[in-house]
């Protein structure tokens, strides 16, 4: 008797283990509603619905982007299910927060997988990072994680647009052959410790092994506010230019230090650098004055493209208030590319997750009406799926902060391959 | 040369910046013994209340309110949480305001949203020559007010009643109590001065050459924690050693990150301060000018 409980724990143990691998062994496919048309259907799909998941931060770090890119995302899919739906059914996204926590992340995620078709977006780095190797033993489509290089290994996620090498690849690239920077000078590239800026600091040091410039490299975390130290530094080391894979409030403070120093030299900031309320901080001069961005996607600005105007339209509808900037396009953009793969893998006659992460494959040239470059192929797994960017000048003229410039594809960019 | 002493007249500044920031940690745990994790947030709010505040009022009257919002949240976090704990251990008081912190700075961050305040300060983006070196004007300005605010912390402890009592209580509570001295008004005091001290720190935290308030600034704020440790937990004098070597510690080394990355790999400058801390606690256990029985409790 005496050693009873503990051989009822351990059964009871034994018990649970096997209901969690019950659980983490089942096919994603194995189960779902049946369809009345020739389509083959599964988890988060039914006769009339699919069902779409969405892994943000409504109250974390960013939930006032996250909550932009949600109303944006409902908008979206409203506008989609009133034109007819995806493969005759309408879509509902299940939006969860995670708070910016890994650990809610892949409990979310557990919960959610054998109730959704695919993961439109997972936010933030740590947390797409924990999401990404389960939600590929399961075959499910995950979009929406940023654009670091380090995503690419999976076949199951679609970058939208540039990865950050080739982002910073780009970026040096646009400062030999458009800003004067000289072959055989030096480049500045303030990084944030991670996969977002080590990546980027992987392409601007391939770009300038390309063209012969020197890369000044200066590592920080988020913490770091106040750039003085780094600024000097750079200013010292005499750069030519400034690469920024930051945030915004590094961006500001960058620019107004090397200004204040009198080193008047570009820079230039990836994808989530710039936050139009920068232009009422005592950077502003420094910024218009010097600043670029280079962005996967198109600013909120380049309402020449289709896609950024109908993206802009349906949020100034959903919500007349609600702050503008990136994430307008953003949102619309990953719901676009998500939708596209749902109607692959309508088309190929199998609405499974796995459908999708195989019309995913095969999509070689995918067209988004200019949100993101035109041709993004997806079918060579491990490498960006473009290496075209948005150049844009800050500017105080322009919606939201940037005036798109142009869009670029430079040597460096098109040269640089990961695991190469 | 220009260039070595405009990377110690950053750092210095940037220190005597933190080191407000580490003499309320000090002045809190002195006063009533609590490891205040929640003073980060606390800095942001000081700093928040500014920007909101300075369109409608002018700056010099909104820090006036930052600064005596933040006294009264510390006077309440003491009143209302850390008075009635019923288990007074610090280490209790330490989590509970780990809880506090991530209150505070998750509905500081809801206000905030994903913008960058600006602070309305009336120096803007303008810088000080002095020959070949410049310094921004806030950091200049940051560097007197600090040093008359710690003035008048001398004054405060050596010259007055009420400052003694303070000492008193940290020294022997309980004596102190029987001799007369109310303890709770010497902690209320304790806490109230750490408000203050934390919104003038987050005003010159988030101006020039920092743009404005974003969230992040409470974790900026925990770069005064080595600075705090590494002066001694309890002492005033070694909150402001601390926040210079601190602050010049980090300006050196990401300034020579060039010179020193084939020793030190790059990034160095985020961890140096914790690497000093830690060779200065391994010396001096108490550490700089720390009581030794403050680092027991």
């Amino acid at each position: 008797m005496k050693h009873l409980p503990r051989a009822s724990a351990l059964s009871a143990a034994a018990v649970t283990l096997l209901a969690l691998a019950a659980c983490s062994t089942t096919a994603p496919s194995a189960e779902g509603g049946g369809g009345s048309d020739d389509v083959a259907t599964g988890n988060g799909v039914t006769d009339s619905e699919i069902t779409i998941g969405m892994l943000t931060d409504l109250s974390g770090p960013f939930a006032a982007g996250a909550a932009v890119q949600v109303t944006e995302t409902q908008a979206y899919w409203d506008q989609v299910n009133a034109d007819g739906g995806v493969c005759g059914r309408d879509v509902t996204v299940d939006v969860q927060d995670h708070g910016y926590d890994p650990q809610r992340a892949v409990t979310l995620y557990r919960s959610m997988a054998p109730d959704v078709i695919a993961l439109q977006q997972v936010l933030g780095g740590p947390t797409s990072s924990a999401v990404l190797p389960l939600a590929e033993q399961d075959d499910v489509y995950v979009g929406g994680v940023g654009w670091a290089g380090s995503a690419l290994a999976y076949p199951n996620n679609q970058l939208p647009g540039a990865s950050n090498a080739v982002q910073a690849a780009n970026a040096v690239d646009y400062m030999l052959d458009e800003l004067g920077v000289a072959e055989g000078s030096s480049i500045g590239v303030v990084y944030f410790a991670g996969d977002y800026g080590g990546d980027s600091l992987a392409g601007a040091e391939h770009a300038a092994e390309e063209r012969g410039v020197e890369i000044v490299a200066q590592e920080i975390t988020s913490q770091t506010t106040d750039l003085s130290a780094q600024a000097s530094a750079l200013a010292q080391a005499d750069v030519a230019g400034v690469v920024l894979a930051a945030a915004p409030t590094q961006f500001a403070s960058l620019a107004g230090v090397l200004s204040s120093q009198g080193a008047d030299v570009p820079i230039i900031g990836m994808n989530p650098t710039f936050n139009p309320s920068l232009l009422t901080t005592p950077a502003a001069d420094a910024l218009l004055a010097n600043a670029y961005s280079i962005t996967s996607i198109s600013p909120y600005a380049n309402t020449d493209a289709p896609g950024v105007q109908a993206a802009n339209d349906l949020y100034a509808e959903a919500d007349p208030d609600g702050a503008v900037g990136w994430e307008v396009p953003l949102a619309y953009v990953q719901a676009e590319l998500l939708k596209q793969a749902l109607d692959g893998a309508c088309e190929s006659g199998d609405l499974t997750p796995e459908g999708v992460v195989a019309a995913l494959g095969e999509s070689s040239s995918v067209d988004t009406e200019g949100l993101l470059p035109d041709g993004l192929d997806y079918s060579n797994a491990g490498q960006s799926p473009t290496t075209t960017v948005f150049i844009s000048k800050v500017s105080a003229d322009a919606d939201a902060g940037l005036e798109l410039l142009d869009q670029v594809s430079g040597p460096s960019a098109e040269s640089f391959s990961y695991g190469g | 040369m220009s260039y070595l002493l405009e990377q110690v007249l950053n750092g210095l500044s940037y220190g005597l910046v933190l080191s407000l920031i580490a003499a309320g940690f000090a002045i809190v745990f002195t006063s009533t013994g609590v490891l205040n994790f929640a003073h980060g947030s606390v800095v942001l709010l000081g700093a928040y209340l500014v920007a909101v505040l300075h369109p409608t009022i002018g700056f010099w009257p909104a820090v006036l309110v930052g600064m005596a919002g933040s006294a009264v949240t510390g006077v309440l976090i003491n009143a209302v949480l850390v008075r009635n704990l019923a288990d007074r251990k610090p280490d209790t008081a330490a989590i509970l305001m780990l809880g506090v912190d991530i209150v505070l700075l998750t509905e500081l961050t809801r206000r905030i949203g994903n913008q960058v305040l600006t602070l309305g300060a009336p120096w803007g983006a303008s810088v000080v020559r002095f020959g070949d070196v410049s310094l921004p004007t806030g950091r200049v300005l940051a560097a007197g007010v600090t040093v008359v605010a710690f003035a008048g912390l001398w004054y405060l402890f050596s010259r007055t009643d009420l400052g003694v009592g303070m000492r008193a209580a940290a020294a022997d509570g309980p004596t102190a109590s029987l001799m007369g001295i109310r303890l709770s008004r010497t902690a209320a005091t304790g806490w109230a001065l750490a408000g203050v001290l934390a919104a003038v720190a987050g005003v010159f935290l988030t101006s020039f050459p920092a743009p404005g308030v974003a969230p992040t600034v409470a974790l900026s704020a925990f770069a005064a924690i080595p600075a705090w440790v590494l002066g001694g937990f309890d002492s005033v004098p070694g909150a402001v050693v601390g926040g210079l070597v601190i602050g010049l510690t980090s300006a050196l080394v990401t300034g020579y990150e060039a010179e020193l990355e084939p020793f030190l790999g790059t990034g160095f400058g985020e961890v140096a301060p914790y690497v000093v801390m830690i060779v200065v606690l391994l010396v001096r256990p108490s550490g700089l000018l720390g009581s030794k029985e403050a680092v027991r409790v």
